[in-house]
């Protein structure tokens, strides 16, 4: 279980993230956009597999955005674009004006697979001024600002372990802190709380929230829980089955955090979300 | 007594009762079953190797021996290493290189002792060859393995932390191949103490491996087992000291493959 929660009064927090009417996304900032995009897997051979055709999807600056699916229906291939591990077959993928070919630091991932995403070899706060040090920032100065961000996800005292004697939760906490010691512009984040037991996770999506409330990037979440998507994000899209897959219908919340799951705009929205999502999944039980 | 302390403790105490063990049952062998000049009794043999002790001669084989081996071995290590990583990067060389690898692999260096007098003559540069070919082959193997088994996960994070290719490679690629190489060098350091022998078959004068073969011209087999025991007990403090240094310096490199 993860016990490393920072000590801000829980009800601060909650008024901070209510408050959103004076948010202050930063200027220089831009949308993201996919605009026709086309992914072909292995083109030209018999095992061609087309995981994504003509995806539209438009995330504000700020914005945070859920991608829900069935699994396998391209939803890692499309953080994948964004981040710059692939390239569309066809279509555009920009960042404002600029199209997006390679990664970069003002995308920054954060995995599920924890325990390869974190250097094994480094402490924890080495872990986080890894991005710092490459871009030639003097080490002592790195890992202090290293240690500041880790104190800001609740690791202060933990900055001089190695990841294996770290918790699951501490590990993607330590992920998080790596992510946005380089004040990013978009967070790209792949089911990033999925492996965690169930209290583990409802702290750090709390924790999350009030990170993003705090430095206002752009968040593409990933996840197949309709609840979770609920829980944080502005707009939901919802992805058609693979083959071929795209953004079939996206549902805005609009509801005032902190979210909970016993209210009934809440509940009515889980229904309709999860219908959309059962299309998806019913359709591809059919056919297996 | 820290934990620690006690464990090493344990440890040398087991290994002396297992050698004990192993003596008692030699002499017992030697006492009432072998022929005397066959198998010399671990008395015999503690003669010869004090009677060498005292006039030098065993110091000076081991000093020669070890000198050789050190030479072969560290140069293997390096150039197995740069191979190694080159086959394991560039991935048409990797591909090119490795049925030519695995057709050297069955070759063991005493095949290669005939070839390498008559290309190196009977110096010490046969010698130095025939430990860096035992050697070198290992260090590509485990070098290649380890640094195109880097778990992508890792390599993509690090790209969007901004890791230009070449900072990829020092930062990421090489020190996930770290336990590997180690692994490789240690088993490879096993190797060059093997070759030792075959290597001091080219006319040598000196060193451990010729007191063998000498000892048996002379059917000095009490000779020759000092010889074999001087073998063993080297390269077991030497293989000691080479995991201690890991553990003392390496640490942070191999503690998460035990307990991932």
């Amino acid at each position: 279980m993860d016990r490393s929660g920072p000590s801000d009064d829980a009800a601060a927090v909650r008024q901070g993230i209510s408050s959103q009417c004076g948010r202050a996304v930063h200027a220089a900032w831009h949308d993201l956009s996919l605009t026709k995009v086309l992914v072909t897997f292995n083109a030209g051979r018999p095992n061609e597999y087309r995981a994504l055709d003509s995806v539209d999807l438009r995330v504000g600056r700020g914005e945070f955005y859920c991608l829900l699916g069935p699994s396998g229906c391209g939803k890692s291939t499309i953080l994948n674009l964004v981040a710059g591990f692939i390239q569309p077959s066809g279509g555009r993928v920009q960042i404002g004006d600029r199209a997006i070919k390679e990664p970069g630091t003002d995308r920054v991932v954060v995995f599920q697979d924890v325990a390869n995403a974190l250097f094994p070899w480094l402490r924890t706060d080495e872990n986080v001024a890894f991005g710092l040090i490459l871009q030639g920032m003097p080490k002592p100065q790195a890992l202090q600002r290293a240690r500041d961000m880790l104190g800001v996800v609740g690791l202060r005292e933990h900055a001089q372990k190695f990841p294996y004697e770290l918790s699951g939760g501490m590990k993607q906490r330590c992920q998080i802190a790596r992510a946005l010691v380089l004040e990013p512009e978009v967070l790209l984040m792949d089911e990033p709380f999925a492996a965690l037991d169930a209290i583990s996770k409802r702290i750090l999506q709390q924790e999350l929230l009030r990170l993003w409330e705090r430095y206002r990037m752009t968040v593409i979440y990933i996840t197949h829980d309709v609840s979770e998507s609920i829980l944080l994000a502005q707009r939901i899209g919802v992805m058609r089955r693979g083959p071929g897959s795209s953004v079939k219908e996206e549902f805005a919340v609009g509801l005032p955090y902190p979210r909970r799951p016993s209210d009934g705009a809440f509940s009515a929205l889980y229904a309709r979300v999860e219908n959309s999502l059962q299309e998806e999944v019913g359709v591809s039980l059919h056919e297996h | 007594m820290s934990i620690e302390l006690r464990g090493i403790v344990h440890q040398v105490l087991i290994a002396s009762v297992s050698i004990a063990i192993a003596v008692v049952a030699w002499a017992g062998f030697a006492m009432y079953f072998a022929v005397p000049d066959l198998v010399p009794s671990p008395s015999a043999t503690a003669a010869a190797a004090a009677a060498m002790i005292e006039n030098g001669a065993l110091f000076w084989h081991v000093v020669v021996s070890l000198e050789r081996v050190l030479v072969g071995y560290a140069t293997g290590c390096i150039v197995g290493i740069v191979i190694g990583a080159l086959m394991g990067r560039i991935r048409i060389f990797g591909l090119f290189a490795s049925p030519l690898l695995q057709l050297l692999r069955p070759i063991s260096p005493v095949a290669l002792v005939p070839l390498s007098i008559i290309w190196f003559g009977i110096g010490d540069m046969s010698r130095y060859f025939i430990i860096f070919y035992g050697v070198v082959i290992i260090m590509i193997m485990n070098t290649a393995a380890g640094v195109s088994s880097t778990p992508n996960i890792r390599l993509n994070a690090a790209r969007c932390l901004g890791a230009k290719p070449q900072q990829l490679f020092r930062r990421v690629i090489i020190p996930s191949a770290v336990p590997y190489i180690l692994t490789g060098m240690r088993v490879a350091l096993g190797f060059a103490f093997m070759g030792i022998v075959a290597a001091e078959m080219i006319a040598a004068q000196s060193g451990i491996g010729y007191l063998i073969m000498q000892s048996r011209t002379l059917l000095r087999t009490d000779v020759m087992f000092v010889g074999l025991v001087t073998l063993g007990v080297l390269g077991a403090i030497i293989d000691g000291c080479f995991k201690i240094a890991i553990d003392r310096t390496m640490k942070r490199f191999m503690e998460y493959q035990v307990n991932v």
